[in-house]
């Protein structure tokens, strides 16, 4: 068992860890993903007992204090009952000694006194259990390829049998192909010990551990199942690690986490970074506590819903619109809302809005927690919505100046000149031109594209939390609609704007949106991650929409939809849970 | 050998057999041109050593021979030289005899030793050999030794003593190190003979004799070796510091090897490369410093030897020294390109 309290490592002043708490028994693997620089590393070596820095806390193996041992006890231990696969760089083994030698070196350095003709025999029984041809022993490290050096590496930290394997990047600088067959090789050979993945490489983290952690700035933030944790991540950091990696199945754009990061911030180490940030954020440091199936570190509980709908209906006369939907929308998110028209997503979004009154009875809308009863001032400052035609939102008598200070002045905020500079701040965030004779034009004057940037400078200006956008590109040239979506995103990316995106059109919604909710005679019949709901439809509306659009991709959403484990986001290999709901 | 390199050679994926034919004539081929390349510099000096008398003003046998030599010089015994360099044939016919001459052995005869030079070269060589080849081996371990441990203890007391007292020592020239250890070992303490290599007439043999040597060898070996144990001793340090950076000493520490292990196999023999392609650049640099070392304590050595010739204008003899040292420093380079191919695989095992 292995049981890390408290570790904390400081180099030149800057808490590289800063104070670690992990619990594994024995079968028990463990991803660590993080950027480069958030203390993986030192993590791996703390408990190999190679730091040069002095670590506090504790590092318990089998209730013995790795931290206290002295260099002559920690040598005993390291590659006996401790080992490390190394990643395969260049010089990862040393370039005068053969394969063999160097394996046999491990067994050596742990034996008292041994027959060689034994120790010959392991090095033999080694190189065959990774893999390696027996004759590729005598081979020197050139002579040998990147997925052979890594066999050796991982035939050396196999060699004493350890009970704490720590994986360091083991497949990083190997081809596709290599690292495959790599990582087909740990998952054999890494069974019934302690494992500690260390890796920025998500997929293959989530091929060879269970559980996972993300580390942040010396801490880690998240902690959960391998699987939930990649298809729920509930830490804002999680979220944009996970956004920020490519992978064959995610479908939306790859977004980034702005700024950087940095070691040593007072309170959440994330707190520069974060868009759901609250004062006591920068105050104190949240501690990792248990929360639902996981543990997180945040003030706020993770990222938090920032929109709930539960059983909201919406009627005109006899005919519900809006017939018992229950829809949650979290803090930076974009939910694509996808049906025909008429099947109600309009409706739903100006219910919402407060457009339409939402029907007596058990609904309920919440924003940030509270239930909305009346929408004053304050509601619009949080909530903002865009339509398909920019001149429903902006009227013809104003011109851009006006059009986009409005919001402002009915907040009452700000001077006239203070306001002029806001106005002049976001529209050069929407990347239109700030100077005079712009400000001046009228709708009338200005493009389809361009009043739809109005439209969004003007949604913006309060800087809300959600935005409600109806359709907001159908109108425009397909060119004019790609940047207006990018800008959609990298706003979100930056403010952590959370979106409903209402649309008819499942191919653009999959390119913009996190989670995808299909709407049919007022009711959602299926949501999910749009990944899965996009390749493996359940609900036969869904498909009917999907196979329009793309009729010959249609065989193979079939076969998918029984999926034997193999496929999925990060290719974890469980069923999914079933999203489809009856109607 | 040649069969088991190719086996290692061999992967899996190699499909033809012509590839192992292939592989072996580039082998070959990269021998062929390592050698050549020694062979080239060989020719080139025999033939400077040949053209550059006789391109000299006036009488080729003058400059051959030396005024002074000309001097006592019999019309008969011209006729002999003359004959014997074939000076009144064509250049072709002189350079065929000078080879020929060469081949068996003949360099000249010096009219100062009234010897053949050869044979008076190999009389003084065996001493220079003695003091140069101890100094080599005894500087450059001494330098590996000391640097192996200095850069491995980067910054603390050992190494901060170590490197200045080094930088210290390498500051001074050779003939300076000597007279200054002739002065205070031999002069004042007496410790030391003051010159010669063995005592003469003593009649020792066996033990007593190799001591008796080994007592006149002592100070100017000092000599050499505190000058020269620096350069070795800096690349190694520099080396050790880089090569402890490098990935496969950590590997080697989470295997758990001990510290003297990832000292000298892991850290130790990756930096001894550098060093010995640098001695090899050094080997001229020595042979010169023993030169002048041999002079200060009247060693009778090769350095000695030119000395003397020099002063007694002994040209065939000048000439001889000075083409045997070139050839000797060939030699020690073939000798060090060699011994840098056996330590490292990725030459002698290229892939
Ligand atoms: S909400 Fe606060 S505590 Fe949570 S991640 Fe953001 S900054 Fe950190």
């Amino acid at each position: 068992m292995l049981e890390i309290c408290d570790l904390k490592v400081s180099y030149d002043e800057t808490e590289i860890l800063a104070g670690v708490d992990l619990d594994l028994l024995r079968g028990d693997s463990l991803a660590i993903i993080g950027e480069s620089g958030a203390g993986k590393t030192t993590l791996g070596l703390a408990v190999m007992g190679l730091l040069e820095e002095r670590a506090s806390g504790r590092i318990l193996l089998d209730g013995k204090d790795i931290l206290s041992l002295d260099e002559k006890e920690m040598r005993k231990m390291r590659g006996k009952d401790i080992a490390m696969v190394f990643q395969n760089v260049e010089d990862a083994l040393d370039p005068l000694m053969t394969v063999s030698d160097q394996i046999q070196e491990a067994i050596s350095a742990h034996l008292e006194k041994g027959d060689p003709r034994e120790v010959d025999d392991r090095v033999r029984r080694l190189l065959k259990s990774v893999g390696l041809n027996e004759d590729k022993g005598g081979s020197f490290p050139h002579q040998l390829s990147g997925g052979e050096k890594q066999r050796a590496l991982i035939a050396m930290a196999l060699a004493n049998d350890p009970q704490v394997l720590i994986l360091d990047e083991p497949t990083a600088s190997l081809d596709a192909v290599t690292k495959a067959e790599i990582t087909c090789l740990l998952r054999e050979r890494i069974r019934e010990k302690i494992v500690l993945v260390i890796t920025h490489d998500i997929s293959t983290a989530a091929k060879l551990a269970e559980k996972m952690a993300v580390l942040y700035a010396g801490r880690i933030v998240e902690l959960g199942d391998t699987k939930d944790l990649l298809e729920n991540p509930r830490h804002p950091y999680t979220r944009g690690l996970i956004r920020s990696s490519p992978n064959m199945t995610t479908t939306k754009d790859l977004q980034g986490i702005p700024g950087r990061m940095v070691h040593g911030v007072p309170g959440c180490p994330f707190s520069d970074r974060c868009t759901q940030r609250i004062d006591r954020c920068r105050r104190e440091v949240p501690l990792l506590k248990e929360a639902g199936d996981r543990m997180i570190a945040c003030h706020r509980g993770g990222i938090v819903p920032l929109l709930e709908l539960s059983d909201v209906k919406t009627s005109f006369g006899d005919f519900a619109a809006v017939d018992g939907v229950d829809l949650t929308l979290y803090e930076g998110e974009t939910i694509a809302l996808v049906g025909e028209s008429g099947s109600g997503k309009t409706t739903l979004a100006k219910t919402v809005i407060g457009l339409f009154e939402m029907d007596d009875g058990e609904g309920e809308i919440r924003l940030e927690g509270e239930v909305l009863t009346r929408r004053g001032r304050d509601f619009y400052k949080k909530v903002q919505m865009i339509y398909q035609n920019p001149k429903e939102s902006i009227s013809h008598r104003m011109n851009v100046l006006e059009a986009i200070a409005e919001p402002l002045e009915v907040q009452k905020a700000g001077s006239p000149s203070e306001r002029r500079a806001i106005v002049k701040r976001v529209l050069e965030e929407v990347e239109l031109p700030t100077d005079d004779a712009f400000l001046k034009k009228y709708p009338h004057q200005i493009s389809g594209g361009e009043a739809q940037r109005v439209a969004i400078a003007r949604a913006l200006v309060l800087n809300p939390k959600l935005l409600i956008a109806d359709e907001p590109t159908s109108a425009l040239d397909a060119s004019v609609q790609a940047k207006i979506l990018k800008l959609l995103l990298n706003l979100q990316e930056k403010r952590g704007l959370a979106i409903l995106f209402i649309t008819h059109d499942i191919a653009l919604a999959r390119k913009v949106s996190d989670r995808m909710a299909v709407m049919l005679k007022g009711k959602i019949v299926e949501e999910g991650p749009t990944s899965d709901v996009t390749t493996c439809p359940v609900h036969p509306y869904t498909m009917k929409l999907l196979e329009v659009v793309a009729p010959h991709l249609a065989p193979m959403r079939g076969a998918r939809e029984t999926r034997d484990g193999s496929g999925g986001l990060w290719e974890v290999s469980e069923v999914p849970p079933l999203r489809a709901r009856e109607l | 050998m040649q069969d088991l390199e190719m086996r290692h050679l061999n992967g899996p994926e190699v499909g033809w057999d012509g590839q192992k034919a292939m592989e072996k004539a580039k082998a070959l081929l990269r021998r062929g041109t390592f050698f050549s390349n020694y062979i080239i510099a060989f020719v080139i000096i025999l033939t400077l050593n040949f053209v550059l008398p006789r391109m000299m003003p006036g009488d080729p046998l003058q400059a051959i021979y030396g005024e002074e030599a000309l001097l006592a010089m019999t019309p008969q015994l011209e006729a002999e030289l003359v004959s014997r360099l074939a000076l009144d044939q064509s250049i072709g016919q002189q350079f065929v005899a000078y080879i020929l001459a060469l081949l068996s052995g003949d360099l000249g005869h010096s009219y100062y030793y009234n010897q053949e030079v050869l044979s008076v070269i190999l009389d003084f060589l065996p001493w220079t050999l003695l003091l140069t080849g101890t100094a080599l081996v005894i500087s450059t371990l001494a330098g590996l030794i000391l640097g192996i441990e200095s850069g491995y203890r980067r910054g603390r007391q050992l190494d901060k003593t170590l490197l200045a007292g080094l930088m210290f020592l390498s500051g001074f020239p050779d003939f300076f190190m000597g007279i200054v250890l002739l002065l205070v070992f031999g002069v004042v303490m007496g410790m030391v003979p003051l010159s010669g290599a063995l005592t003469p007439y003593s009649g020792l043999e066996g033990l007593p004799l190799a001591l008796d040597i080994l007592h006149h060898l002592l100070a100017p070996l000092a000599a050499l070796v505190l000058v020269r144990v620096t350069s070795a001793y800096l690349l190694t340090r520099n080396t050790m510091i880089t090569t402890l950076k490098e990935n496969f000493i950590l590997t080697a520490r989470a295997k758990g090897c001990t510290e003297g292990q990832i000292k000298y196999r892991h850290a130790g023999r990756n930096s001894l490369l550098p060093v010995v392609t640098a001695t090899g650049l050094l080997i001229p640099h020595l042979i010169t410093g023993a030169l002048f070392v041999e002079i200060v304590f009247s060693y009778p050595g090769v350095g000695w030897l030119l000395y003397n010739a020099l002063l007694t204008r002994d040209y065939p003899l000048i000439q001889g020294i000075l083409l045997m040292v070139t050839v000797a420093v060939l030699l020690a380079n073939l000798l060090v390109d060699l011994l840098y191919s056996k330590l490292d695989p990725r030459v002698s095992h290229a892939r």
